[in-house]
């Protein structure tokens, strides 16, 4: 194997210690993995069968299918001394992703979503809340409340574990902890006498509720808004991707209006490739640009829509990184700057810079400069080897609110002050 | 992209006999701008002593040598040779220790500046990486090596770490008569982003590279290249479907820039007309 041949290749450069170091290392790991398995059958063996072959599946996934992530791991214990020293001491908060690492009792519907979510399969903050709610309607299935308790007090300490693979495997978004928090809202406030199967049923009922009415329904509402926006001979920037923004802009299409878009994007994610070939598959006449043309591409735009990841409780925007930049060149310009953004995702938190809450990526993204799915090593390949260079892969930035002309919700066009007036309403 | 400097340098140098040959150069701004003073010199020269005794025939420049003008043109290239260095000296008095610097864009000035800096005072470095010409990613190994403390971000991060950035310290391709740059694309974002954070933005530039043209309109001096960089052309139908803009340059405009690090000294961009004056001749502004 490629792989072994490395790492004793390493070896020879080790010293003893460190290579001693490195047998116990593995030792300890060959003990972990053997207890990890037994374990997990034990656990298994509890709970229907149908799951056991299920774990079985995902756990040999874990190693298969997140090879890219494996392998970082591993380069990460080798070069832990080194590892330190990249870290950018800004961020040495933010932890990077490490990856969703298996523990016992994950529901695979949840260790499926955990896995997406750590490839970045499952992206979006919208798509993200769905797929947790729906997982964890999974859950709430196949939950059996144990003798001598209650529901309402079990199931939150059955759901934790997961909630907390899911976080490891990635940074939880606020609309997830917003929706997390209202189904640990319902579960505290059932009825204490009422019956297992009905009680699940009312709970995935509410789940469902809430997926309709505060992103599926609230969506539809935003873009029956935005359609106010947009008007015949429109040029409409936008950056990134945003499903609520790509749904407006196809319903604009589909009522007939004439207008234009021009996506703009940026590396290392390229996300707004996915909303080009949405919109020209609908016909839309787009322009496509990288982030660096945004000043000579908001000449002749009329108005810029955007998504959001979150809203905080002081006007500010929190969304992929980039935004900021983006709102700012268009008021600079004197642009209107048009957010969408449901209101799960507003938050009470307040925060005034991009550093205390962020979240970063892998920086070996940003070796990669090919625009196509062949990556491409640009000159930053090695970079871990080379001294005194660092990577930077920040996911969001926060846009401050001067730069937000208005924001579309299911509650109808707001100034983005009016974010804890919401917030309080819907106490 | 040819470097200018090396392209001035080697105009000064032929005989001007030759000097036609160069009027395809004539697009790139520093080599216009050469031409301009190498023109004012001749006038200087003529003004001062050609008049007393017989005016030289048209097209017989070269005369010029006769009269001194030699001398003045060989100081010119001494100027241009030792541009970086006369820079690069001031950097003790703009940066102090522990700074946090961004840059973008790969200049050899800035380069040569911010080395010169590391040799007595540590600081860190950001660099925004530039797409999609990546040459933040060059800057980047090429300071690495030097041993300053260097960060890549990628450009859509400016925004996010322009908050705890000291000073932008930035090249340029071209100075205008406003003061305005043309500069890699990105420049602008950065510009504004450091106006958004109160952050002096400096550019490190030598005098060569101060046109008298005025930017009437901002994208006058662009240069639209190969969208190739953007989306590759076997991306099949969906470049056929769309339009793909890659500009080159940017405009930033004087307002956004503090301070310019000459080979003269620091000037703001205020003071840049009185620099053209005494440089270029306002008959020559038409070339």
């Amino acid at each position: 194997m490629p792989m072994e041949k490395k790492s004793t290749k390493d070896m020879k450069e080790m010293t003893k210690a460190e290579r001693r170091a490195v047998q116990e290392r593995q030792r300890a790991e060959k003990a972990a993995r053997t207890v990890g398995g037994t374990t997990t059958k034990k656990g298994s063996q509890g709970s229907a069968t149908s799951v056991v072959d299920n774990t079985s599946i995902f756990t040999h996934q874990e190693y298969s299918f997140t090879p890219s992530d494996s392998k970082h791991k591993e380069k990460q214990q080798k070069e832990s001394k080194k590892e330190s020293s990249k870290q950018v001491a800004l961020f040495s908060h933010l932890e990077i992703a490490k990856g969703a690492n298996t523990s016992l009792d994950i529901h695979p519907a949840v260790l499926v979503i955990g896995l997406q979510f750590a490839e970045f399969k499952i992206c979006g903050a919208n798509a993200r809340c769905i797929a947790t709610l729906t997982a964890f309607k999974k859950v709430i299935q196949d939950y059996k409340t144990p003798e001598g308790t209650t529901l309402s007090r079990h199931l939150p300490t059955h759901l934790s574990p997961q909630i907390k693979y899911l976080v490891n495997s990635r940074p939880m978004s606020v609309g997830m902890g917003n929706a997390i928090r209202h189904l640990k809202l319902e579960i505290s406030t059932m009825d204490i006498d009422l019956a297992d199967d009905d009680a699940k049923r009312l709970l995935c009922e509410k789940i469902d509720n809430f997926i309709r009415d505060r992103i599926t329904f609230a969506d539809r509402v935003i873009v029956d808004y935005g359609l106010q926006k947009i008007q015949d001979g429109d040029v409409i920037l936008t950056y990134a991707r945003s499903s609520v923004v790509q749904a407006l802009l196809l319903e604009a299409r589909a009522k007939g209006i004439r207008f234009k878009v021009i996506v703009v994007d940026s590396r290392p994610r390229l996300e707004g490739k996915r909303l080009l070939r949405r919109l020209v598959d609908a016909g839309i006449s787009c322009t496509y640009a990288f982030l660096h043309a945004v000043g000579f591409a908001l000449k002749d735009v009329s108005k810029v829509f955007l998504g959001a990841h979150a809203f905080m409780s002081n006007g500010a925007l929190y969304s992929r990184v980039g935004t900021a930049m983006v709102a700012m060149m268009a008021k600079e310009k004197n642009i209107p700057v048009i957010v969408c953004c449901e209101t799960y995702k507003f938050t009470e938190r307040v925060q005034l810079d991009s550093f205390v809450m962020n979240e970063q990526g892998n920086p070996e993204e940003m070796v990669n400069v090919s625009t196509t799915s062949t990556p491409k090593a640009g000159l930053l390949d090695g970079w871990l080897h080379k001294p005194d260079l660092k990577l930077l892969n920040l996911l969001y930035d926060l846009t401050p609110s001067k730069y937000i002309t208005t924001v579309i919700t299911e509650v109808g066009m707001i100034p983005c002050t009016s974010v804890p007036v919401i917030l309080r309403e819907y106490k | 992209m040819a470097q200018p400097r090396g392209v001035c340098i080697a105009a000064l140098k032929v005989k001007f006999e030759e000097f036609n040959g160069f009027t395809l150069y004539l697009l790139e701004l520093a080599v216009g701008n050469i031409v301009r003073r190498v023109l004012r010199l001749i006038r200087d020269v003529y003004n001062s002593e050609v008049s007393i005794k017989s005016v030289p025939q048209k097209g017989r420049i070269y005369e010029l040598q006769s009269y001194g003008g030699s001398n003045s043109i060989t100081e010119m290239i001494n100027e241009l040779e030792n541009m970086y260095v006369n820079i690069a000296d001031q950097a003790m008095e703009h940066i102090h220790s522990n700074e946090f610097i961004m840059t973008v864009g790969k200049s050899r000035t800035v380069e040569m500046f911010l080395k010169a800096a590391a040799k007595k005072r540590k600081f860190s470095v950001v660099v925004a990486e530039t797409s999609p010409t990546y040459l933040g990613h060059e800057m980047a190994l090429s300071l690495s090596q030097a041993g300053i403390d260097t960060t890549v971000i990628s450009d859509s991060a400016i925004f996010a770490v322009m908050s705890r950035v000291n000073k932008v310290i930035m090249g340029t391709h071209a100075v205008l008569a406003n003061g305005g740059l043309i500069s890699v694309s990105g420049t602008q974002m950065v510009a504004t982003a450091a106006k958004h954070h109160s952050t002096p933005v400096v550019v490190c530039t030598g005098l060569y590279k101060l046109s008298p043209l005025y930017p009437y309109d901002e994208d006058s001096f662009n240069d639209m290249v190969a969208p190739d960089s953007v989306m590759r052309f076997d991306e099949g139908d969906l470049i056929d479907k769309v339009t793909l803009i890659n500009p080159y340059y940017d405009y930033v405009s004087p307002e956004l820039v503090n301070l310019f690090i000459t080979n003269t000294g620091g000037h703001p961009p205020s003071y840049l007309y009185r620099l053209i004056n005494e440089n270029y001749d306002p008959e020559d502004t038409d070339i």
